[in-house]
Parts: C-alpha cells; sequence; structure tokens
C-alpha cells in the first residue's frame, strides 16, 4: 500500500508539502508565529519503540522547519503538544477533533492557549492538511 | 444526621413576618441531595403549584447542597427555584458566588419564602438568627447601590438583591449576589418583587462537619492536580467562558442576527475571549472556593460606552448583546451587561427580546411609533442601552419587552411570534442546535424551558468532557447528526443535572473526573453512593421537576422546537442541517419513560421512588 510511514521525516515533508501548496493556508494563517512540537508517546505495543519527537515551523503563512528532532528540540517550541500514539492517530485520520482531544486531556498543550484560539481556524487547516496526506500506520503495517 | 449539610432550613412567611425553623429527613436528603432538586420537592409537597408566580402563596426557594462551603473546587453555589413568571412552569437558576456558603456558615441549608410583604424588606440572617428590616430606604435601587448600602451597615455580609428590574415583576428580571454573580434565567427576581422582598443579607461563622476529613483532603488535594492540569479549565482561566465565541463560531454553536446567519467571523474575533483579555479585562476573578477564576472583571476606560471596572460580560453576554444584534463594538456589550447587572435581568432573555425586536422592525412588523420612536436598527447600541432603561422601569416599548419575548411578539401576531427563538417560553441559550443536534433535544426536554446548564450536552456533544466510566460514549461526536444523540442526552441530563442538586459549578463537573467528584461528594456525606446511585439520584431529578411541570400543564406538544431553529442555514458548520425532532423525541421518550402526553409513566416514577408524584399524576 503506497503512503509514508507516520511520523517519520518522510511524512513529515510530505505534510509540509501539503501545507506549502494550500493557498488557503497562506491566508489563513497570514498571523500565525511560531514553532509546535508533536510529542508521541512511546508505545511499543504499536510499533513506536521509543519517544518520537516532531518540530514543525511557522511564520505569517510560510512553512519553515519541519523536523524529527531531540526532546531538548521539542521543548523548546513555542507550542509543545504530547499525546499516545493512539491519540495522535485519531486525530491524523480525522476520528477525533484535535481541540477535543486537548480539551478532555488527551493530548496535552504546553503554550499560550489565548493565542491558540485566537488562531484556531490555522490549527484547523494544519490538521486538516495532515489528515489527507497518505500515512503507513507501524500498527497496521 | 448525614455530614455536610448545616441540618436545618429556614422558612419566612413576609405576610406576617415569621420566621422559623424546619428539618428534612435524611431519608429526603439521600434521594433528592439538595438544591434545585430538594427544592421541587418542597415545592411539590408543601404548595399550591398552580399559584400564579406574583401571588404570595407561591414559595421562592434558595437552596444549597451538602458540598457547599466545604472548600472543594466550584462548591459556592446555590439553586434559586419558584414557578417561572416568563415561563409559567417549573423555574430554577443557579449561582456561584459568595452568597451559598455564607448561608451554610449562617446555619442553613436553605430558606423557603412566602407571603408578600407591606412594606419592601431585608431579610436578614446573622449566625442562624432571621429577621426582617425595613428596606423602603433601599426600594429603587439597583443591586449594585443596595449591595453597597448593606455592606455599608456590616462589611462581612454577603448579598442577594434585586434591581429596579424585579421591583417592577419584569419576567426575566434577575439577583444579584455582591455586584458579581447573578441568578439569571427564568425570572425569579420578579418573584423576589412581587414578594417585596429587596434583599437577603447573611453572615455566619459556623461549619458543617464532613464525614471523613482526611479524606475529603486527599480527594481536595487531588482534585486540584486535576484542574492544574486541564486544558478547559486553562482556557476558561485564560479566556472566561468567552473562550467559546472564536471556536464556536468555526463549529456552528453561535447564533447570529436573531439566529437567521450561520457565521460571522468578523464579529466573532471582536468579541471574543482573546479580545476581551487583550482590551478591556483587569483581572480575572473567582467564586468561593474555585481555583479556575472565570469571572471577567473589566472597565472601559472612555467613549460612549465608558464603565467603571466592575463584572464583565460571560460568552452568553457577549452573543446577545453582540452576535445577535450585530454589534461589534464589546465596549458597547460590557455597557449593556452592567445596565443589565444593576437592574438586575437576564442577558440571555434581555438580549434575546431586543434582537427579536430588531428584527421586527427591519421586516416593518414593528413601527418606530410603536417602539417608542427608538430606531432599532442592528447592532445600534446607543439605542439598546435607552431601551434596556426602559424595560427594566416598564416605560413605553420597554414595558411590551418586559414581559417576554413571546408576550411581546403575541400583541403583533403569528409572524412575529415565529421569529421568537424558545422553548416553552424561555429565550434559548446562545448555542446553535442546527451545529449540535443534541442541544437541541436538551433543549425541548429542559424542565425549565430551553436551557444549556440542567444537564452536560454542551461538554458531552462539543467533546470538552468524555465520561465513558459514567455511561456508553464514542470518541467524538459530528455535531449536525441526530443519531445517538437522544441516548447521549438522556444519560448527559442525569449527570449533568447533579450539578444542581450538589451544588457544584457546572464547569468544574465538566474539568474534574466524575470519580473525584463522587468520593468527594462521599467523604462530606458519609454516603456511600456509587456512579449508579448518582445517575440515579438525577434521573429523579428530572422526572420529579417533568411532573411538576406536567401538573403545571405540560404536555408532549411542548417539547418542540421553534420555526426558526427547523428553518436550515444557508451558511456555516450547521448549513443546511436541522435537528431530527420527531426520532429525537421517539427516542428520548422511550429511555426517560415518558408516556404520550409526555408524563412519566407510573412503573417509571415507582422505580425511581416518587410514589407521591405518582399520586399526584395518576390520582
Amino acid at each position: 500500500m503506497a503512503g509514508n510511514p507516520a511520523m517519520t521525516q518522510e511524512w513529515l515533508d510530505a505534510w509540509k508539502r501539503k501545507i506549502s501548496e494550500s493557498k488557503e493556508y497562506k491566508e489563513i494563517a497570514k498571523n500565525w508565529e511560531g514553532s509546535v512540537s508533536i510529542i508521541v508517546n512511546a508505545d511499543p505495543a504499536k510499533g513506536i519503540p521509543e519517544t518520537i519527537y516532531l518540530f514543525t515551523d511557522y511564520w505569517h503563512g510560510d512553512v519553515l522547519d519541519f523536523l524529527i528532532c531531540d526532546k531538548a528540540k521539542a521543548e523548546s517550541a513555542r507550542f509543545v503538544m504530547s499525546g499516545d500514539y493512539v491519540r495522535w492517530k485519531q486525530v491524523a485520520r480525522k476520528e477525533v477533533d484535535a481541540t477535543k482531544a486537548l480539551m478532555q486531556g488527551k493530548i496535552k498543550l504546553k503554550g499560550d492557549l489565548t493565542y491558540v484560539v485566537r488562531n484556531i481556524k490555522t490549527v484547523n487547516k494544519v490538521i486538516d492538511l495532515l489528515c489527507e496526506i497518505e500515512t503507513l500506520w507501524p500498527d497496521e503495517a | 444526621m448525614a455530614k455536610g449539610y448545616a441540618g436545618r432550613f429556614l422558612r419566612v412567611d413576609l405576610t406576617d413576618g415569621r420566621c422559623s425553623d424546619f428539618t428534612v429527613e435524611e431519608t429526603l436528603l439521600r434521594k433528592f441531595i439538595g438544591g434545585s432538586a430538594l427544592g421541587a420537592w418542597l415545592y411539590l409537597k408543601g404548595f399550591p403549584l398552580e399559584a400564579d408566580p406574583f401571588a404570595p402563596e407561591s414559595p421562592l426557594m434558595i437552596m444549597t447542597g451538602p458540598m457547599v462551603g466545604s472548600g472543594f473546587p466550584g462548591t459556592s453555589r446555590f439553586a434559586v427555584c419558584a414557578r417561572s413568571p416568563l415561563t409559567g412552569i417549573w423555574g430554577e437558576s443557579a449561582c456561584g458566588g459568595t452568597f451559598g456558603p455564607e448561608l451554610k456558615k449562617a446555619g442553613y441549608d436553605g430558606i423557603v419564602i412566602t407571603g408578600r410583604s407591606e412594606a419592601p424588606v431585608v431579610l436578614s440572617i446573622l449566625d442562624g438568627r432571621a429577621s426582617l428590616i425595613n428596606a423602603a430606604d433601599l426600594w429603587g435601587t439597583d443591586t449594585y447601590e443596595t449591595t453597597d448600602r448593606l455592606k455599608e451597615r456590616d462589611r462581612a455580609v454577603k448579598v442577594l438583591a434585586i434591581g429596579q428590574a424585579g421591583e417592577n415583576l419584569v419576567r426575566f428580571a434577575a439577583i444579584g449576589n455582591d455586584k458579581g454573580h447573578f441568578v439569571g434565567r427564568t425570572g425569579l427576581g420578579a418573584v423576589m418583587g412581587a414578594k417585596r422582598l429587596k434583599a437577603i443579607s447573611v453572615r455566619g461563622d459556623g461549619k458543617a462537619d464532613k464525614a471523613d476529613e482526611v479524606r475529603f483532603r486527599e480527594i481536595q488535594k487531588e482534585a486540584f492536580l486535576e484542574l492544574k492540569e486541564s486544558a478547559l479549565a486553562g482556557s476558561l482561566h485564560a479566556m472566561g467562558s468567552d473562550a467559546n465565541m472564536d471556536i464556536g463560531m468555526i463549529n456552528g454553536d453561535v447564533p447570529v442576527r436573531n439566529w437567521s446567519v450561520g457565521e460571522d467571523f468578523e464579529l466573532s474575533t471582536a468579541l471574543s475571549g482573546p479580545t476581551l483579555s487583550e482590551t478591556y479585562l483587569t483581572h480575572a476573578h473567582a467564586c468561593t472556593h474555585c481555583p479556575i477564576a472565570c469571572k471577567r472583571v473589566v472597565r472601559v476606560p472612555d467613549g460612549p460606552f465608558r464603565t467603571e471596572e466592575g463584572p464583565g460580560p460571560e460568552y452568553e453576554t457577549c452573543a446577545t448583546f453582540g452576535t445577535m444584534i450585530m454589534n461589534r463594538d464589546l465596549a458597547g456589550v460590557i455597557k449593556a451587561n452592567e445596565l443589565c447587572n444593576r437592574y438586575g435581568m437576564d442577558t440571555i432573555s434581555c438580549g434575546a427580546a431586543i434582537a427579536w425586536a430588531m428584527e421586527m422592525t427591519e421586516k416593518g412588523l414593528l413601527t418606530r411609533e410603536a417602539a417608542g420612536g427608538l430606531d432599532l436598527d442592528w447592532g445600534n447600541m446607543e439605542t439598546v442601552l435607552t431601551l434596556l432603561n426602559r424595560i427594566a422601569l416598564r416605560e413605553g416599548f420597554g414595558d411590551q419587552l418586559a414581559e417576554g419575548s413571546l408576550r411581546a411578539a403575541e400583541r403583533i401576531g403569528r409572524e412575529a411570534v415565529d421569529a421568537v427563538v424558545h422553548v416553552k417560553g424561555l429565550e434559548l441559550p446562545m448555542h446553535d442546535p442546527r451545529g449540535f443536534h443534541g442541544m437541541g433535544l436538551a433543549y425541548m426536554m429542559s424542565n425549565r424551558g430551553a436551557c444549556h446548564l440542567q444537564h452536560a450536552v454542551l461538554a458531552t456533544e462539543q467533546g470538552m468532557a468524555s465520561w465513558p466510566q459514567l455511561f456508553p460514549m464514542k470518541d467524538d461526536y459530528r455535531g449536525t447528526t441526530s443519531e445517538g444523540k437522544a441516548e447521549l442526552v438522556f444519560h448527559s441530563e442525569n449527570y449533568g443535572i447533579l450539578g444542581n442538586s450538589l451544588s457544584l459549578c457546572h464547569y468544574l463537573t465538566d474539568c474534574l473526573k466524575p470519580e473525584t467528584i463522587r468520593d468527594a461528594f462521599n467523604a462530606i456525606t458519609g454516603f456511600d453512593f456509587t456512579f449508579a446511585d448518582l445517575m440515579t439520584c438525577g434521573a429523579r431529578d428530572w422526572t420529579l421537576k417533568r411532573g411538576v411541570n406536567n401538573i403545571l400543564g405540560v404536555r408532549a406538544g411542548d417539547d418542540a422546537l421553534p420555526k426558526r431553529i427547523l428553518t436550515p442555514l444557508a451558511e456555516g458548520a450547521g448549513a443546511g442541517s436541522v435537528p431530527d425532532v420527531e426520532r429525537l423525541k421517539h427516542e428520548y421518550y422511550a429511555l426517560r419513560g415518558l408516556d404520550e402526553r409526555g408524563f412519566p409513566r407510573a412503573e417509571k416514577l415507582g422505580e425511581l421512588g416518587l410514589d407521591e408524584l405518582r399520586a399526584r399524576l395518576y390520582p
């Protein structure tokens, strides 16, 4: 089956490409400033032997670094989101709305919540574009 | 005697000025817990239900619960109950602030007030001693001034006061607690006004014992940790309830232009929680025992809507005096909120009535002359402020709106009535059922008319909370479907309504694990309630109030959504979608055990231990 292995550099590159190509994103995100890291907690039973750290960076509608990184780099982001693999998978498959997962504590956020709410359309668009990527999930391989 | 309770209630007859105490058996406390559930029971057992809400014999009840004043987060609440002068059915409204805990400290679990005083009075309760004080000098003053003047006499008292709207029997009059917290819905301030009870002041130094203080402290600590971790609590602290404005507009929750437009992002951005924080917020304020501090304190330093520092608008008010009337000036919302607070008026019913009047003006059904010379154009805040004065003082067209939207519309005719967005006479809160079908059913079935706080549907359907340990829940509910919503509403009512009997803030119910709330309740009372016990109490509470409403004339046909809500929107997340009312109602009636008339079936009443109600409904 074609697709990008989840939570790999290849997957991040595909996501970055999607966002970069979106004119709608560029318009919606013109006020967004700052990086967002995604921490995927280890879950060996699901094919995630170690915690994965992803770093994504955005500036006024442009997309900057999208990297697999270490813990220190991830924690340096303006917004740090962490959660279990199954939760991220639900979000990336549009099975659970990211805002709801956040409110229910299934995904944690460190950072200015007011800024996120102010820019919720940007956040939703980035996640919508993530959901469009063909993804290979390690527990389904 | 169960722990957590003060152990006695105060009975006041304003006609003869007599104050006396009474007690409630523990078996009843185990069945109804407290708050509005116990209030409904006392009402059913002790009073003529059909009496006019303004009649002396119709009671006004102010109730707390066993957790109130315990120090557990969110337990500052109290409920005020009476037959509603706005809807004619069961009326209740809960409030946070300072009054509930102070009443417990003064030695009472609740107050039941009947009669009508010859002259205006203040009920003073000082450490278990109640007396009536002439309040002729306070009559005609607003809630802020009344509160200030009572506190000048005794700085430590906590005050419940009505303003001019309550005195003038405005049918959506509110009651203010210490200038920052309001008993808003169903017009209970007017019941207080009819009794010529201007205010209640209370002070006490007592404390209700807990069954297991050590265990309680452990759970209390756990609750504070949960709140620290909760994104919802963080959101409420940072932005107040108006955090909903931005997200709600995207999700199809926020009504625009008297429920006729599906989205307007310029409006929501101008009126949102982040905007309020960046412009007029001076600081956050908390009810007693609450670490969240969702209340906004605001100041508008200059301009036409200059407002001294004081309580700021919540989300509902930003919608009624913002998106609903096409006003994008947050300072105008703050001023309208202040006027409603001072006069003592429910900002939801009041703002909704004004939105309706603006639509009537646009459609030519309400002329400028009929509106007392006012230009009721969309977004005209200067006119709105003038109209607020006239409503509270019952002057000119304001006198008609003071009767509530539905009565005002009935004077005009069918088309005007169709534009009133209400259930059972109570204007809808600012959450659109076309975006969330479960909320539509919850509005239809709420026992005080359209309500977002007699249940936890807002939290469960919109995904702010998930309690699979209480009842089967999906990970995510799509708003614009009616499938599976009857079951969600049924369970969310049984759990959410407990907030009103436990006297626990709904936000805390949403943020905390149900286990934490249950364990705190048990540690305080010494009861050993399971989740099933609590959910049964919730079902009993709902069914009791439903039976009271049946006696007051509610039938299946009243469980309906207004025409506007059954008209699809052209834009927004709820576009093209309306709740499937027949399906929702059919499935819900089966779950709730209601017959084709909308009465609880006799066997359901027996199952819930409501034999006295069964005897009344099935004589």
